[in-house]
This record gives structure tokens, C-alpha cells and sequence, in this order.
């Protein structure tokens, strides 16, 4: 089968100037679908000295919507405002689908919509996980059940992360793929070693890690100091290892509202020439200190994935952390020690690591080859491109649903997403009593405003833009 | 889901009742889950969110990923496609691994796999789900009775006086005889508790110090900073001189006593929290002293309140002079409404009552008062609406920690003084042979409602119980538990 590029919008709230998850996560997966031969376009909103259109490394061009930013970069949920500019772009650049990322993104949410009643195939992408109880939740869960009505795949970070968004947008299970995040691992290199030949006397088998008896042995922290982060658990944990580990250090990254208690624990412990606070640290300078240290901690209380301890164990760190959310996926057992959220319980695991190490039971100098073998760009890449091939029929639905259509009365219900009016309309009146009808009478005005904008901006009237030289594509290199 | 075009009657979790057709049926206390779902599920044959917190669940269904299912009957070309699709391994490799829930394992199957034996394993339904009985709910509720009744009580001697029927000397010299009964008994309930406590303390102390003597400097400091007890925080509240047992033996504490390892701390904090107050560094004083003390500080406070009202009375009296008599009912209306909805309710340890309750209460009281034309009946309703609102309530969070039986004959008399009273201001002025004849079926009347309220409110709230339906998961952020928190909260 020749191999079929598209051209995909991904569209998200989040992307650079400002740093983020998402937003190297789009950037990532953007760079390498470029390099498997696809034409990928960015649209995000405007930040502050950047609107317009912007080129970025490789290729990907960049669309700074202007819109009012209200809380955390999150836009102004106008709903039908951006529909016009949405379609120009959307011509303009002869998109096939649009990828939206995150579930406080208006805009992306905005977006699925739009591209769904302008005929254009939707994938989404869920970054975080929700609770049900808490007022902000339900909101978010129903905004995000209309606009994964009518979606027609869903990716989620990790397992847990997939079951949080099938039970939040009542989705078929079928239709939510699981992808991880992955790690630039060449930006997460440990320190070099020590070349065996060039020591004095020879050593076998060489120490699996260079720490004496008596050496200091470092924990970094690298995380926002909220609540939701764990800090107090950090900060209720930190006297306890270090009274028990006396030749232990702390190393403390990041910034938040937690940072006043966390240096009222230090100071009231007297424990300022073992804690070492440094404030709020660049992405691409968490390597320099990860380096530093032997453990990394992490406290987290909720975490989707947890990017930030694949990229520790990658720097060659043994990971203590948390077992919440998507993170016991995320790493084999012999690169993390769990612990349960409870202070008691972080500190033993933390003594278990030390211990670990000091008796240099972990070979940690393997860390970075392995993490290397399992997450990668290029691999997420790979089958996000398979989850396009699966929503625009190039894979057909009974091979990428693994499931023999003509044989499910419901099919077309679920999984069929056909894009006539009527069947979007059941899709969403299947919502909720209330909400079903505010959801269809919006999916009702979105398609009159798409009928106006045909009449008043006719297709035939936009110009194309010009591509940046397409790359071509070898062919899988299985990994 | 197989059917999005039902609409679907809940808003909170629709995700996981969107299936069914029938009416779900109540919960019982093991959160059971309807047979309904059983029937369903064989008709259906993907996975749905109902089958996690489906007890019986039928082992490795039939779906298209299985490796013997509906695949096994399809041509072999189109399988082979697909494992060519998803790398290089082979077929016969890939049929044999199981699927694991890990995301650093390669799998070999697609990523939208979805494991019928571990998908939404961990998913639970109304965890924590306690049922109500319809008795100690019914008990329960007599606290916002009481609450209702004094506002209505306060309500009727406004009207009263300000109709003029009744005198507010009369209103505020019952108002304060029954304070000062109320304070009376509350002291001597306090005095009864604190001796209680002392005996205990004794005992307590005799029998560690005979247990271990040594540990016992380091077991008090561990067991102060690592634990509080609920008692403790009381105890303090009311007598912020300390007490002196915790005081003999006044071991400095700080944040090094920390040493003690977990084990010790929380075994020996629980025997201790009963014998030790807060780190206290205060001024040591004994008991009977602090008792003679306290009163005198309250008749002292209470002489302060009694003049400050009475000066502040002419001012109030012309407050709202220009403001229209209907945005002062409809304000006071309002404000009560507010003093009801977040009286604080609760039944926990005894405590003073929440701040923005009765400070709209008080705020309503003295817009009301200053719809009154003299000053002595503006002093009258205010000072009365303070041992209303600000020290009734604390005297009845006493007698019903003191005992049951003071709750309920407390909570009778409001019915009846709140009835009789609504009666009388309704009932005709000039029906003087029978001034009581009307405040009886007021009586009467706020009776059949008390109970008829309690007790349906109870039932619906207990009918309402069915559409309870929390859930929990992984995915819910994690509440850390943390012993020491104490230590810095404290100091």
C-alpha cells in the first residue's frame, strides 16, 4: 500500500512561547509527522508578541489566532466567533484533520467542532485526568462529552488516562486509543562514565554506580510547588530521610504557592546545608540538575503520565514516586521504587532506595539505553499516523476496530461518525436531557454560520497556500 | 457508548447510566448493582462502563481483538495486513503475549485495545457510601428545628414590641433571666466536664508513669506534636490559661522530638493526647482560680455589651430612617434566611458557632430595631437578639453534648414557645376573654408541622439516597496522609 500523507491541524490553547507538556508534546509529535512525509500546521491563540503566522524548526507553521486570554491561557469560550478564520485556515491549507489537544482548550474544543461540520475527520488528544465530584469537573466533563460526541478517535497519554476519558465523555472504549508521551532522550543524557580502561587498577565487574560508602547521596525534586504536586508530602518527608539518612542531600526545583512552607520546613529544621532550593529551572536545564542527584522524588498526587520521571530515569536517576494516576505505567519496577501517597510510606520507600543504591544493587548507567528502546517521538509518531490511517478510512474500520461492522446493529450509532446532519444531531441530543438540546441547538447554528460562510466567503474564492517542501518518507524502520 | 441518541436523566454521571431503560433501583448498603446490567451485557459486545462494577464478570468476552473471536473466521490476508501494520513481529509471536497494562511494554496489539479483564478494574462506585436511617436522621434534624424555631421566636417578640402588644422590658428581662439561667447551667456542666477530665488525667498519669518512666519526657513531646485529639482542642478553647496537670510536667517541645520513630509516636501519642495539652508556654494557673477568673471576665464583658448597646441604641434608632419599611422586611427577610441556611449544623466537637450565620443575624436584628420609634425598645430588641443569636446557640451545642434528654425538651419548648407564639401575634387583638385560646392552636398547629417536616424531609432525603452515584478511580487526585502536619501548623 503506498504510504498516504494528510495534511492535520493541531489545534490547542497550549503551545510555546509558553513551556509545557502540551505544549512539546504538540511540537514533538508535529516535527515527526513531518518527518514521516505529512504537512502539519499548528493553530493556537495569540501570545503577546506573537500573533500571525510563524515558521518553526522543520517546517511547522504556526497560526496565532488573536483571542482574549482568561485564565491559565485558556481563551474566551466564544463558541462561533473563531468559525470564519477557522475555515479560511482550514482551506487555505487544504487541511484533512484536525488534531485537537488538551481538555481546557476552548479553542481546541471549538475547533473539533467546526471541522466536524465542515466534513473533516477529528482526533483528540487528553492530556490530563479529571475527577467527578468537584463542580469545575462536572462543567468540563459535560463541555467535553459535546465535543466527543461527534470525535472520531480519541488518544489518551496512558491506560488510566483512557478510562477516566471513556467514563467522563461516555465514549466506546474502541474508539480511545492509548499513546504515551515520550522524551527527547538525546537532550537526557546521565554524565558520561568513566571509560573502564582508563582507570588506575582494574575493577570487575565495574560498579554498577560510582557511590562509596561514604559518598553524599543527592534527591532531586523537580516539580511546581501546588498542592496537586504533592508538596506537603515533600515537605512532611524531607526531615524524616534526611534524620534517617544523614549522607543524603535534597536538590529542590520548581516554584509555587508551596515554596514559602517548603522553606519554613528548612528553616525550622535547621537543614539548610542539606536542602538545596533552586528555584524555578528552564526545561532545558532539568537535565543539568537531574544529573546532580542519584533519586529522583516524586511526590505527585495526581499525574496523566508523568513525563518528568521517564525523563529522570533517562538522565540515569533511580525513581522513588508516588503510585497515583497513569504513573505506574509508565516505568518498569526496576528503574522506580512505588510508594503509596502517605508520608510514612515515602519515606520507607525513599530508604529502600538509598539502600538500594548504596548497596549498588541498581544498575541506574543502564537506565538511559532502555528508556531510549521505549519511548520515542518517532514511535509516537508512528501510531498516531496509524490512528489517522484508522478515522479516514485508509485502514479499514473492521481491521482498525478489530470488529466486524455489518455484524453490530449499533454501529452506526457509535462508530460510523458519518457527517450528515442528522446523525451528528443524534449523536449529541444523546448528551443529556437539558444539555442534549442546547448541544444540538448549537451544532444547528454552527452549520447555518458554515452555510453563510460558504455563500458569503465561497470556497472557490480562497487561495491555497503554498506547502513548505514536503519531506519525503523512507519507510518504517521498525523500532 | 451503544446508544448516545438516549437522552439520559442524570448530570453528574451519565457516562455510566446511559444504557439502561428502566428505572434503577434503590442501593442497598453493599452497592449492589441491578441484574439488569447481565441481560445487557450479552446482547452487547464491546465493552461499556457498566461492566466495571459488574460483580459478575464473564472472563475474556468475545471481541474483535481476541485472538480466538470473530478474527479466527476472517481471511487470512486482512490479519496479515494488519500485523504488518504494526510492526515486524511475527504473527504466531504476537497471538501468544497477553496484554499488559504498562505503557513501556511493547505490545502487540493496536493501541486501542481494550482489555476486558483490566479495563476500569479499579473503579468503584459510591465507596464511601454510608445509608441514612430514617430514626437518627429524624434526631438529627431537630438541630435546624431549633435554629428555625428561635429565629421565629426572635421574629414574634419583634412584631410584639413593635406592635406594641408586648412591652420590651418584659421581652429583654425574660430574654436575659433565661441567659443567665443558661449560663448558670453551662458553667456548672463545664465545671462537672473539667473534673471529669482531671480524675481521668490522674488516673491516666498514674498508670503510665508506673508503665514507663523513663520514655515518658520524649513520649510527650512525640505524642504533642504528632497527634491532636479533639478533646485537646476543646479543653484549650475554654480555658486559654492552660490547665496545670499538662503544665507539671511542661516538657519543651520542638520540632527535633521528631526523632521518635513512627511506631512509638503514634502508639504513645494516643495514650498521651489524653494526659497533655497543646504545647503550652503559658502562665500556669490553678483550676479553681481559672474558673473565678473566667466568670469574672464574662460578667465583665457582658456590664461592657449592656452599656455599649445602650449608647449605640439612639444611633441605631434613626439608622434607617431613610430607607422605606419594605426594603427593611424584605432585607431582615434575607438576612434570617441566611442565618438559617449556614447556622453551623454540625455535630461535631463543641465549638462556637460560624461566623457569617450570626452575623447576619445580628445585621437583621438591628435593621429591625431601627424600624422602632424609641430608644428603649431599640436596646430591648438588640440585646435580645445577641442572647438569641450569639449565646443560645452556644448553650444549646452544650445540652446536647451534655445529654439527649436536655435536647429534646430544649427543642419541645421552642416548638411550643415558637407556635404559641406565631399564634398569638396572629390571632385578634381584641379577642382578650381568650388570649390563649389561639396561641393553643398555634401550639398546635407548629407541632403537626414539626413533625410532619422532620419526618418527610427525612424519607425524601433517604428516597433521594438511590440517585447517589459517586465514583471513584486512579484517576481521583490522591489525599496524602501526613502525620507530622502538626508540627509546623501549630508553632
Amino acid at each position: 500500500m503506498p504510504h498516504r500523507t494528510y495534511n492535520i491541524a493541531m489545534v490547542s490553547d497550549f503551545f510555546f512561547p509558553q513551556p509545557g507538556g502540551v505544549e512539546s508534546h504538540i511540537y514533538q509529535l508535529a516535527s515527526k509527522l513531518i518527518d514521516r512525509g505529512h504537512k502539519v500546521i499548528v493553530i493556537t491563540h495569540a501570545y503577546d508578541d506573537r500573533k500571525g503566522v510563524r515558521y518553526l524548526t522543520n517546517g511547522i507553521k504556526v497560526f496565532h489566532v488573536p483571542f482574549a486570554v482568561i485564565y491559565r491561557s485558556a481563551t474566551f469560550p466564544t463558541v462561533f466567533s473563531f468559525f470564519p478564520l477557522f475555515r479560511n485556515i482550514i482551506i487555505r491549507e487544504r487541511i484533512q484533520i484536525v488534531h485537537g489537544h488538551a481538555s481546557l482548550s476552548t479553542l481546541c474544543q471549538e475547533a473539533l467542532l467546526h471541522a466536524r461540520t465542515m466534513g473533516l475527520r477529528t482526533v483528540f488528544t487528553d492530556h490530563s485526568l479529571f475527577g467527578f465530584a468537584d463542580a469545575a469537573s462536572i462543567l468540563t466533563n459535560k463541555l467535553l462529552k459535546f465535543t466527543l460526541s461527534d470525535v472520531d478517535h480519541v488518544i489518551c497519554v496512558s491506560n488510566t488516562c483512557k478510562e477516566n476519558t471513556v467514563l467522563r465523555a461516555a465514549l466506546d472504549p474502541l474508539m480511545v486509543s492509548v499513546i504515551p508521551n515520550a522524551v527527547v532522550s538525546e537532550n537526557f543524557k546521565p554524565l558520561p562514565r568513566p571509560d573502564p580502561n582508563s582507570l588506575p587498577f582494574v575493577q570487575h565487574p565495574l560498579p554498577a554506580h560510582p557511590l562509596g560508602p561514604n559518598d553524599t547521596l543527592t534527591i532531586v525534586v523537580i516539580s511546581r510547588l501546588f498542592y496537586n504536586k504533592g508538596t506537603d508530602l515533600l515537605i512532611a518527608a524531607i526531615p524524616r530521610i534526611l534524620e534517617n539518612h544523614p549522607n543524603t542531600r535534597f536538590i529542590i526545583a520548581g516554584s509555587g504557592p508551596k515554596a514559602i512552607e517548603l522553606e519554613q520546613m528548612i528553616e525550622q529544621n535547621v537543614l539548610q546545608d542539606k536542602v538545596e532550593l533552586l528555584g524555578p529551572v528552564r526545561h532545558e536545564n532539568v537535565r543539568d540538575v537531574m544529573v546532580r542527584g542519584h533519586v529522583y522524588l516524586h511526590p505527585s498526587l495526581t499525574e496523566a503520565f508523568g513525563t518528568v520521571i521517564v525523563e529522570a530515569a533517562s538522565c540515569g536517576l533511580y525513581v522513588v514516586c508516588t503510585a497515583v494516576g497513569g504513573i505506574p505505567e509508565v516505568l518498569p519496577s526496576h528503574m522506580t521504587v512505588f510508594a503509596k501517597p502517605e508520608e510514612d510510606d515515602l519515606v520507607a520507600a525513599t530508604g529502600r532506595a538509598i539502600a538500594a543504591l548504596r548497596a549498588n544493587k541498581v544498575r541506574t548507567e543502564k537506565f538511559h539505553d532502555q528508556v531510549k528502546a521505549m519511548y520515542s517521538w518517532t514511535n509516537v509518531a508512528k501510531r498516531t499516523e496509524r490512528v489517522y490511517q484508522g478515522i479516514s478510512g485508509d485502514v479499514s474500520e473492521a481491521e482498525f476496530y478489530g470488529f466486524d461492522v455489518n455484524h453490530d446493529p449499533h454501529w452506526h450509532a457509535t462508530r460510523g461518525r458519518n457527517f450528515s446532519l442528522i446523525d451528528r444531531l443524534k449523536r449529541y441530543y444523546g448528551c443529556g436531557v437539558w444539555a442534549g438540546k442546547l448541544f444540538c441547538l448549537c451544532v444547528i447554528i454552527d452549520y447555518l454560520i458554515f452555510v453563510f460562510c460558504e455563500w458569503y466567503w465561497p470556497r472557490d474564492q480562497i487561495d491555497f497556500a503554498r506547502d513548505w517542501p514536503r519531506k519525503k518518507f523512507e519507510g518504517d524502520d521498525d523500532d | 457508548m451503544a446508544h448516545p441518541s438516549n437522552p439520559d436523566s442524570s448530570t453528574t454521571t451519565d457516562g455510566l447510566r446511559r444504557d439502561r431503560d428502566g428505572p434503577q433501583p434503590g442501593l442497598t448498603r453493599a452497592a449492589t448493582l441491578p441484574a439488569e446490567f447481565h441481560s445487557q451485557r450479552t446482547a452487547r459486545s464491546h465493552l461499556a462502563p457498566e461492566d466495571a462494577f459488574n460483580a459478575v464478570r464473564p472472563s475474556r468476552r468475545q471481541s474483535g481483538f481476541e485472538s480466538n473471536g470473530i478474527n479466527e473466521s476472517r481471511p487470512e490476508s486482512r490479519s496479515r495486513k494488519m500485523s504488518s501494520k504494526l510492526g515486524s513481529r511475527s504473527r504466531s509471536r504476537r497471538r501468544k503475549r497477553t496484554w499488559k497494562k504498562l505503557l513501556w511494554v511493547k505490545q502487540s496489539y493496536p493501541d486501542n485495545y481494550t482489555d476486558q479483564a483490566t479495563f476500569l478494574e479499579n473503579l468503584q462506585r459510591n465507596p464511601r457510601l454510608q445509608p441514612y436511617e430514617f430514626w437518627p436522621l429524624v434526631a438529627d434534624s431537630t438541630v435546624i428545628l431549633q435554629q428555625v424555631c428561635s429565629v421565629i421566636i426572635f421574629v414574634v417578640c419583634f412584631v410584639g414590641i413593635f406592635q406594641e402588644r408586648v412591652s420590651p422590658v418584659a421581652v429583654v428581662g425574660w430574654g436575659s433571666f433565661a441567659t443567665f439561667v443558661g449560663w448558670l447551667l453551662w458553667d456548672f456542666w463545664v465545671g462537672q466536664e473539667d473534673e471529669d477530665e482531671v480524675l481521668q488525667r490522674r488516673r491516666s498519669n498514674r498508670s503510665r508513669s508506673i508503665r514507663e518512666p523513663a520514655r515518658r519526657g520524649r513520649s510527650i513531646a512525640a505524642g504533642t506534636s504528632a497527634t491532636s485529639s479533639v478533646t485537646n482542642l476543646a479543653v484549650t478553647e475554654r480555658y486559654p490559661q492552660g490547665n496545670p496537670i499538662a503544665l507539671r510536667q511542661s516538657h519543651s517541645t520542638s520540632a527535633i522530638s521528631l526523632q521518635s520513630s513512627v511506631s512509638q509516636a503514634s502508639n504513645v501519642g494516643r495514650r498521651s493526647s489524653e494526659s497533655t495539652d497543646m504545647p503550652s508556654h503559658r502562665p500556669s494557673s490553678p483550676l479553681r482560680n481559672g474558673r473565678a477568673n473566667l466568670r469574672l471576665s464574662t460578667v465583665k464583658s457582658a456590664i461592657l455589651i449592656y452599656f455599649t448597646l445602650l449608647g449605640l441604641s439612639p444611633i441605631l434608632k434613626s439608622l434607617t430612617r431613610s430607607t422605606s419599611s419594605d426594603s427593611i422586611w424584605a432585607m431582615s427577610f434575607w438576612l434570617l434566611a441566611i442565618n438559617i441556611f449556614f447556622y453551623d449544623y454540625s455535630s461535631g466537637p463543641v465549638k462556637f458557632p460560624a461566623s457569617l450565620s450570626t452575623n447576619a443575624a445580628l445585621m437583621a436584628s438591628t435593621v429591625l430595631a431601627s424600624r422602632l420609634p424609641s430608644t428603649g425598645q431599640v436596646f430591648s430588641l438588640t440585646l435580645f437578639s445577641i442572647e438569641v443569636f450569639g449565646l443560645f446557640p452556644v448553650f444549646r451545642r452544650y445540652a446536647r453534648h451534655q445529654s439527649w434528654k436536655y435536647h429534646v425538651a430544649l427543642s419541645i419548648l421552642l416548638v411550643i414557645g415558637a407556635g404559641g407564639g406565631v399564634g398569638l401575634i396572629v390571632g385578634e387583638e381584641k379577642d382578650v376573654a381568650w388570649p390563649w385560646r389561639s396561641g393553643l392552636l398555634g401550639v398546635l398547629v407548629a407541632a403537626i408541622i414539626a413533625v410532619v417536616a422532620m419526618g418527610g424531609c427525612s424519607w425524601w432525603l433517604i428516597g433521594l439516597q438511590k440517585y447517589k452515584n459517586a465514583i471513584n478511580g486512579p484517576w481521583d487526585q490522591a489525599r496524602p496522609i501526613i502525620i507530622s502536619r502538626r508540627l509546623w501548623d501549630d508553632e
